[in-house]
């Protein structure tokens, strides 16, 4: 057998995985050739190395951040975690300062104060709309009024064919 | 629970795939994150340390390639790799420490695959039917990823040993 093809048997030879034809070739090659018979030895110390290793313990701060992980989970597992989406951060401000004027004016000891106030400037606002409302009626009469002495006037030019007397 | 039974094979998993300590703490870390968010997709049919094994190897696999921890080195071979065992004659026994070195230094050699493989094999003592459940792979496989990742570290070794020795 090529040295190639006994390289690829060696980790089954090592296991002890190979058939009994099998372990016959590779061991009379190792015996044989001293290339592949260093590299077994090296790869039976490599195994015996690994295997070594000793098991570490893990730190008391690691232990301490992977038990903190679910409780983080759990504060985002109720489903109210959208509202901590950014786009939403104007809305809920904007509903806290709402929440925060009703509940100034429903906990005000002066409220009836507050009413009055508001319901004068209510008022005061309706008798402006109402002033503006009117004005804007005498503006458009006004208005009805050129354009009928412009069409009588436009009439009474020659050129369009009226009369000019 | 999960962290009380799982945290030491993960760290350990992290650890000797990536060489350093800080790191692998890192690793665990983000391992246990994402076995919290993927729990929901856990089939339970499936051999619950062998799906964990699985996150945990794709996670480091992932993690090596995007950082490419193969231009780092590995962390120094110090108090963490030396082993408990007391030897009878000393200088087989910094005879084997230096072998181990070696050993420790060398599997950043290693592509991610087959040093996985090997770490599961060798250091874990995992046998080829976990780890081909593992790695999602066929024993055929897995059988051979443990025979090259074993040869290349066999050959890295004894390069070594010859150079040092022809010192």
């Amino acid at each position: 057998m090529e040295c190639e093809k006994i390289e690829e048997l060696l980790s089954p030879y090592l296991e002890d995985e190979l058939s009994l034809e099998e372990k016959k070739e590779v061991k009379k090659h190792l015996k044989t050739c001293k290339s592949c018979s260093v590299l077994y030895s090296f790869m039976e110390e490599t195994k015996e190395s690994l295997a070594d290793f000793p098991e570490l313990e893990i730190s008391e701060d690691l232990l301490d951040r992977l038990y903190s992980i679910p409780g983080k989970k759990k504060r985002f597992k109720l489903g109210f975690d959208f509202l901590l989406r950014p786009s939403l951060q104007p809305v809920l401000a904007a509903t806290i300062i709402v929440f925060t004027l009703i509940s100034f004016y429903l906990f005000n000891p002066n409220k009836h104060h507050i009413d009055k106030s508001v319901s004068r400037q209510v008022h005061l606002g309706y008798s402006k709309i109402e002033t503006l409302y009117a004005k804007a009626a005498s503006f458009a009469d006004s208005l009805g009024e050129y354009k009928d002495n412009i069409l009588v006037s436009l009439k009474n030019i020659k050129l369009f064919g009226g009369n000019e007397d | 629970m999960l962290v009380n039974t799982y945290s030491k094979n993960i760290f350990n998993m992290a650890y000797q795939f990536a060489g350093s300590y800080q790191e692998a703490e890192d690793l665990t870390q983000d391992i246990f994150l994402k076995l919290y968010n993927s729990l929901a997709k856990y089939d339970f049919k499936r051999n619950f340390s062998a799906w964990l094994l699985t996150l945990a190897k794709n996670h480091l696999i992932d993690q090596y390639r995007k950082t490419k921890w193969e231009k780092k080195t590995r962390d120094d071979f110090n108090e963490y790799n030396l082993s408990s065992e007391a030897f009878e004659n000393p200088e087989e026994g910094a005879l084997k420490e230096e072998s181990k070195k070696i050993i420790w230094e060398s599997i950043n050699n290693l592509p991610p695959e087959i040093r996985m493989t090997v770490i599961l094999r060798d250091i874990q003592g995992k046998n080829y039917n976990e780890i081909a459940e593992i790695m999602s792979l066929p024993l055929g496989t897995v059988k051979s990823r443990v025979n090259r990742g074993r040869l290349q570290l066999a050959k890295i070794l004894n390069k070594k040993k010859e150079r040092k020795n022809g010192m």
